[in-house]
């Protein structure tokens, strides 16, 4: 049977001259936790929009359960959620009053919607807060709030783009483990990011995007394998010959070394005992260090290596 | 109906500053229609005056007469201290004493010391009397330079002081006889709360309503576009309608009872001006403007109207400039409706489109060009909409 949630086919989707999407393919599975990793501006939000036909593309096709996604795909809307990078709520309703608006744009049955709501409370700890307005809430229980609005008509998947923007970490701790049970108790969830460490943290598959295009798809460890560097191996070390450097570059396994302010980096493409044979350059030479310490290839690693960019470094 | 309940708690936490207006404008209403009086008849100011002649000559008299044709003349004993208690109990407004020598003085060309007077320093009496002497003495003095003797320049002068100007009032209020006291002033003044008190109310919680994240998950969801639009316009139309409704409801209060005859056409106009107001509010909400923008434009709208279409000033008083300016402004066609529904015009002309001497004052025609900006702001309203919005109903394409 096939457990496809979201299938997205040859997407294509222009602002003028500029290609926001450029012939994207995914497909999400249920039970997944989707990662779409990127830096800001790199088709994310539109991929986003598109999906829940709030945008409209130039080409392609989306399908979400089996079923075309239109605008006025009504029974596909019914069972996704979506919470957003900004808190949506209303200030001059109660928190109760907030979520059960919400879910009352999906459940019409108002026994059942009070069950919902009060679910939903339950779920993102706001029990003490019902009567709270939006004002009075401090910035994280407002961010359980906005899960809450997008959660409480019990979607079957549920879309957060940027849920942990400008939030402390505590309660990003909070959302992350919120996100996990949410899945567990049978969401398929999209999750969309530039914070690779969450990313790396709950998703269970990841598509990384740059300038619209998906450029790797996988497990973190897929993806990891898709790249040259297996270990870094960074030595805090004063005046290194040239010598001594295109030693470190001849060991077994390195394929690239950097030294610069004083830090060493040696890049490692497989092999066991790298950093015992660095060590052994080191006392051979009898040279002085600081710390040493060895690193395993992070999600903004496989980025650099695909585009050569940081994907840290690009808040545009 | 959860998109219209929303909109009613929205609107719970925003219509102060709208009631706020209302109960303003009702409070100021109450005490002009009791109290108002006809402010068509003119008439001269006159003073209390003491006048002690101590020259007492026939020119002295002539002065005397011409100041008892417009003033009293309150005879006291010639006394400082009565008269200074006179002054303080406002018996007398004026003690004026003409001095001997008066009558050789002025036949001489002095004008000079020929008066003196008791007097409240700073007082209204003090200014207009002195200004009628000095006048006055300016007047035989210019008489007798050109060749009058005295006694003929004195003549001269008297009876042209004694020349009545006719003064007519322009009346602010022109109301039909058969309508109660200030009820076109009521409702000529009408438009400026109206105006101010729906922007207040109803613009903010429009927006809060479309608040462009608001709306973006709303549009997530199942609720159908035109349910949504549909909720917000039954939401915006209770708002107004209550609104108008308490103004036509306290104009009951006011003018004692019911409306009734043409009464009924300017409550019909005042509706129709508050669908205009509605309009123009949709119009400028969906630019979204932000809080202070909305109080400013409040201002400048309903001032701004009210200055140039003849709202507080009449029609009457504008100049032919302004007029042409008013006429692209609904204001302008409430009040000309209003002027006509409160005049004595008979109802045969009111209506008639036939008749052209009415043609000018068809009361129609001004509704129906009232109509005509209320369907302009809806139109464009959906226009700005679509140019702002494009294609797909939402706001994501803005994200």
């Amino acid at each position: 049977m096939d457990n496809t949630v979201v299938k997205i086919e040859n997407l294509v989707k222009r602002y003028g001259q500029l290609i926001a999407l450029d012939h994207l393919d995914l497909e999400i599975k249920e039970g997944e936790i989707f990662g779409l990793l990127g830096p800001n501006g790199s088709g994310k939000t539109t991929t986003i929009n598109c999906l829940l036909s709030l945008l409209a593309f130039d080409k392609g096709n989306i399908k979400i359960f089996g079923r075309e996604m239109t605008p006025v795909s009504y029974d596909i809307k019914k069972d996704i959620g979506i919470i957003m990078q900004n808190v949506a709520v209303f200030d001059e309703l109660s928190v109760y009053e907030n979520i059960d608006y919400f879910c009352g744009l999906y459940i019409s049955d108002k026994a059942k919607r009070k069950q919902y709501v009060e679910e939903a409370i339950r779920f993102v700890g706001l029990e003490d807060f019902v009567k709270f307005y939006p004002k009075k809430l401090s910035g994280g229980l407002l961010r359980r709030l906005n899960i809450a609005c997008g959660i409480a008509h019990k979607p079957k998947l549920i879309i957060l783009d940027e849920p942990t923007v400008a939030v402390d970490p505590q309660s990003r701790n909070k959302i992350l483990e919120g996100i996990e049970e949410l899945n567990r108790n049978g969401a398929t969830i999209i999750y969309t990011s530039h914070y690779m460490e969450e990313v790396e943290q709950i998703c269970t598959r990841i598509a990384i995007m740059d300038k619209g295009r998906k450029i790797a798809e996988g497990s973190k460890d897929e993806l990891k394998r898709m790249i040259r560097n297996t270990e870094t191996v960074t030595i805090e070390i004063i005046g290194l010959s040239d010598d001594v450097l295109n030693e470190f570059a001849g060991l077994p396994h390195v394929y690239d070394t950097k030294y610069e302010d004083g830090k060493l980096s040696v890049f490692c493409s497989g092999g066991k005992h790298n950093l015992i044979r660095i060590m052994d350059v080191l006392r051979k030479n009898d040279l002085s260090f600081g710390r040493v310490y060895s690193e395993l290839p992070t999600l903004n690693d496989v980025f650099l290596e695909i585009t050569g960019k940081d994907l840290r470094d690009k808040e545009d | 109906m959860q998109v219209f309940k929303v909109f009613i708690k929205v609107l719970k936490s925003k219509w102060l500053s709208s009631l706020m207006y209302m109960i303003v404008f009702v409070a100021i209403a109450i005490p002009m229609a009791k109290e108002k009086t006809a402010e068509s008849k003119f008439e001269l100011n006159s003073l209390k005056i003491a006048v002690f002649d101590k020259d007492d000559t026939p020119e002295s008299q002539e002065l005397i007469n011409l100041i008892k044709k417009n003033n009293e003349i309150v005879d006291i004993d010639e006394d400082k201290n009565k008269i200074l208690d006179s002054l303080y109990s406002e018996s007398i407004d004026y003690a004026l004493i003409i001095n001997e020598g008066y009558s050789s003085s002025l036949a001489a060309g002095n004008t000079d010391g020929l008066f003196g007077s008791y007097h409240v320093h700073d007082s209204y009496s003090v200014v207009y009397m002195g200004q009628f002497l000095n006048e006055y003495a300016a007047s035989v003095k210019a008489c007798t330079v050109s060749g009058m003797d005295i006694t003929e320049a004195v003549k001269t002068v008297g009876s042209s002081f004694s020349e009545e100007t006719e003064v007519s009032m322009l009346s602010e209020e022109k109301n039909s006889s058969d309508m109660p006291k200030f009820f076109g002033g009521y409702f000529r003044y009408m438009p400026y709360i109206i105006i101010s008190a729906i922007l207040n109310a109803l613009c903010p919680v429009i927006l809060t309503m479309t608040r462009r994240d608001i709306r973006y998950r709303t549009n997530c969801s199942c609720l159908r576009p035109s349910s949504f639009t549909l909720q917000l316009y039954a939401g915006s139309t209770v708002l107004v309608l209550v609104q108008w409704l308490v103004l036509i409801a306290a104009g009951l209060f006011i003018f004692g009872g019911m409306y009734s005859g043409r009464q009924w056409l300017a409550v019909l106009n005042s509706l129709i001006f508050t669908m205009v107001s509605t309009s123009l509010t949709v119009f400028i909400a969906s630019f979204d403007p932000s809080e202070k923008v909305i109080s400013l434009l409040t201002q400048i709208l309903g001032l701004g109207m009210s200055f140039l279409c003849g709202i507080f000033v009449p029609l009457s008083m504008l100049s032919d400039s302004v007029l042409a300016f008013s006429r692209f402004l609904p204001a302008y066609w409430y009040v000309k409706a209003n002027e006509l529904i409160c005049s004595d015009v008979g109802f045969g002309r009111v209506f008639s489109i036939s008749d052209s001497s009415s043609a000018g004052g068809d009361l129609l025609l001004y509704m129906g060009i009232e109509l005509g900006f209320a369907v302009t702001f809806a139109v464009l309203s959906v226009l700005v909409h679509r140019l702002r919005y494009g294609r797909v109903s939402t706001v994501a394409a803005s994200y």
